[in-house]
């Protein structure tokens, strides 16, 4: 048993550290994001992913015949959760799911597309998956793809493409045979971003970002840009989740919260007496540092499970997600509740506690236990794989 | 990082499985509730043989020398099967006081001695109308020339009535301070009382009990000190009991709701009840994280001033909140004494009761990280 990172990987960890103070830039590591500074549409963030990409941060994991240093996953974990921890924009899809999905599945074409311009930072992706009808039950989604000559005609809506406003590139999930069992009959494609035929409308949300609905008219994608063969297209996403075993939900941005909320805490004065003398500061103080420690246990326990290889830590990394974003909005919330009255203004006022920082994350936080798999999913997954009870939907 | 046992303490908690499933079966434990003794003569003489008893205490005295990750895999165990035994109060708690403050001479005569389960000790603590903290601790200790009168009244001592000897927390003019006691000296007087969990506790009385200067554990007003240093360690052990408690009574509650059908289809089929189980999992696979994590970090030596509190706090509101879950899933049946798991839903809220409850647990966190 062992609780600590090993000297190589300890060291690593120190030198991303050491490397993200002497790089701290305010504009890309803006703290008061919440855990989405890889959405800013920013040159700034361009330029900052091209510094991770000179250091080499990029494709870790990936095969040394594709640019990679096959070096164990957990190194992607330190890489992240230190980044996030900094509120810098994470790795992402790019090298996640999409780069790892292409080394396994894609055209020699793709490959030679695709995999270089990632490991550089010259490309952004953006991934379409939900569909208005498709939300937890992924494989529903309806985005008809009709063979014509050498290529597919793409019609049809896509929902939540966080990145659409600023991606390059579009990879998508499409029917390509209606008459398939609803997991066999989807495929992937890579399109353009700038293609004509997409429309893309913005949908503000109440946290920090907005996310897209994204309208497919006669989209028209060639052959050579569907991803591995027709009809595998759902194996390859639920695959890809596996090989993104140790890039999940990243804790250290509400680690970071709790935090910044107990070093408020400690200085705080309501009626001229300390915040934190209240008993019942105290008693939600102790609460959120406790359960911080225990999904701190949980993460441990899906990045072992993730490193012993074979089966993926599904039922750990399930149960990892359920209590850490359920942890991260009970932070946000408890911290409103100590902040009592003041704690309702908006985020960006000087006059709002910690600038309204809670405001602001506790409206930001509410998508963590709904996108990547709803709490309900994770329940769902953990009482067919933990408990061995039937399906229940 | 990882999390796997040594070739060692898979053989410790192996031999653990199987002493107490020989010993502790829920036939067993329900017979000993209420029971004057509170544990079997067979349970405790494999647990001093097999060295189980004495596992954590020093091996120059009889102990085992292990760590406490070995220890709360034991107690995870002794969770499990709800063992009813004494090893908590006198191998945890008197021989770490023992081995903690005691003198040379002390540590000669009473640690192998506890080891082998030859003796028996208890910890007489808490007072009625009184808390957790050292201020609770009122009990008078009166210096007369060379030896020291105990004067007043002890609740919650744990198998009381099988014990040998008593560590009774008092108070001096130098503070809080420890004296080792006959459990049958002159003055002593103790009755039973019963708990929500049926276990052996007892009030104590002590009315002008005499005692030796060289029975003083530890130098003059360092009481509070050694019960609070080995109380640090107990407590992560007890959070693993609460882990082996929650575990057991949710495997017994699946199983269950496998089998019983309503509505034509088995309980675990409904997704509100299967959802409750896939909290309480999370929760019980969270607590044992901590808990190892906790006895990892002590047996790398190093503080466990703020995880030994979290840990108990969070896996003893995690017993509780699992197996009131677990009643609930259970329906009528759960309520009747028949059903077995009733046994671990009382003995679930006792364990976050005693040996420092919720709010004391809590403030011992909140001083740590706001003070």
């Amino acid at each position: 048993m062992d609780f600590d990172f090993s000297p190589e990987e300890q060291a690593f960890a120190d030198e991303v550290e050491q490397w993200l103070v002497d790089n701290h830039d305010p504009v890309v590591m803006d703290p008061t994001r919440e855990n989405f500074t890889q959405l800013a549409d920013t040159p700034e963030r361009r330029a900052f992913m091209k510094k991770l990409a000179a250091q080499g941060w990029l494709g870790m994991s990936w095969p040394k015949e594709y640019g990679g240093q096959e070096i164990e996953g957990v190194y992607e974990y330190i890489l992240n959760e230190a980044l996030a921890k900094h509120a810098a924009p994470q790795i992402g899809k790019g090298v996640g799911i999409i780069g790892k999905t292409l080394i396994r599945h894609g055209s020699d074409y793709l490959k030679k597309e695709f995999l270089p311009k990632i490991l550089n930072a010259d490309i952004e992706f953006a991934v379409g998956y939900s569909e208005p009808q498709a939300g937890s039950d992924a494989a529903n989604m309806q985005l008809k793809a009709e063979k014509k000559g050498d290529g597919w005609v793409l019609n049809g809506q896509k929902i939540w493409t966080t990145s659409a406003h600023f991606a390059d590139w579009y990879w998508v999930g499409a029917r390509t045979d209606p008459d398939a069992p609803k997991h066999s009959g989807i495929s992937l494609f890579l399109v353009p971003m700038n293609d004509p035929g997409l429309e893309i409308v913005s949908l503000p949300t109440i946290g920090k970002d907005t996310t897209n609905q994204v309208f497919f008219n006669d989209v028209y994608v060639p052959d050579t840009q569907m991803v591995g063969e027709q009809g595998k297209g759902f194996q390859y996403i639920s695959e890809a989740l596996d090989l993104e075993r140790f890039t999940m939900f990243t804790l250290s941005p509400s680690t970071e919260r709790a935090r910044v909320l107990i070093e408020w805490a400690k200085e705080a004065k309501r009626d001229g007496k300390p915040i934190k003398d209240d008993p019942n500061v105290r008693r939600l103080i102790a609460r959120i540092v406790t359960d911080q420690a225990v999904a701190k246990g949980l993460s441990v326990r899906f990045v072992c499970a993730a490193r012993k290889g074979g089966k993926p830590p599904t039922i750990e990394s399930s149960q990892y997600k359920l209590f850490a974003t359920q942890l991260s909005q009970r932070v946000c919330q408890d911290a409103l509740d100590i902040q009592g009255a003041a704690g309702q203004i908006r985020e960006g006022q000087d006059e709002g506690p910690i600038r309204g920082r809670f405001e602001g994350a506790y409206r930001a936080t509410v998508v963590e236990t709904i996108g990547g798999g709803s709490s309900e999913v994770q329940k769902n997954i953990i009482a067919r794989r933990y408990l061995g009870f039937p399906k229940n939907f | 990082m990882d999390l796997e046992f040594t070739e060692e303490q898979q053989m410790i908690k192996d031999m653990a499985r199987s002493i107490l499933d020989e010993h502790s079966s829920v036939d067993a434990v329900r017979e000993l509730e209420d029971d004057p003794r509170g544990f079997s003569d067979a349970l405790w003489k494999q647990l001093g043989e097999s060295g189980l008893l004495g596992l954590t205490l020093p091996a120059e005295y009889g102990g085992g020398g292990q760590s406490l990750l070995e220890a709360a895999l034991v107690y995870e165990e002794m969770g499990r099967t709800l063992a009813s035994v004494p090893h908590f109060v006198s191998a945890v708690i008197g021989g770490g006081i023992l081995a903690e403050a005691g003198s040379d001479a002390q540590k000669a005569e009473w640690l192998p001695k506890i080891a082998s389960g030859e003796s028996i000790f208890t910890i007489a603590w808490l007072e009625p109308e009184r808390g957790y903290g050292p201020v609770g601790v009122q009990l008078e200790a009166r210096s007369d020339g060379d030896a020291f009168v105990l004067s007043g009244t002890k609740q919650h001592v744990y198998f009381g009535g099988a014990a040998d000897q008593l560590l009774v927390l008092a108070r001096t003019d130098a503070g809080v301070d420890v004296f080792l006691v006959d459990a049958k000296a002159d003055g002593v007087s103790m009755r039973q009382i019963l708990s929500q969990a049926g276990d052996a506790q007892y009030r104590v009385t002590f009315e002008s009990v005499k005692v030796g200067a060289g029975d003083r554990v530890g130098a003059a007003g360092t009481g509070w000190d050694s019960l609070s240093k080995v109380m640090h360690d107990g407590i992560v052990l007890l959070a693993s009991q609460a882990i082996g408690g929650a575990q057991q009574a949710l495997d017994i509650t699946g199983e269950y709701m496998k089998v019983r059908t309503q509505f034509d289809k088995p309980l675990a089929a409904f997704q509100s009840l299967a959802h409750y189980m896939a909290d309480a999992s999370t929760n019980i696979e969270g607590g044992r994280m901590i808990v190892l994590e906790a006895a990892w970090t002590r047996a790398q030596g190093r503080s466990i001033e703020r995880l030994a509190p979290m840990a108990k706090l969070f896996c003893c509101d995690t017993y509780t909140e699992v197996t009131r879950t677990c009643e609930q899933l259970w329906g009528g049946v759960g309520f009747t004494l028949e059903y077995d798991v009733q046994l671990y839903f009382r003995r679930a809220k006792q364990l976050e009761l005693s040996w420092w409850d919720t709010p004391y647990l809590e403030e011992l966190v909140a001083a740590d990280v706001l003070d």
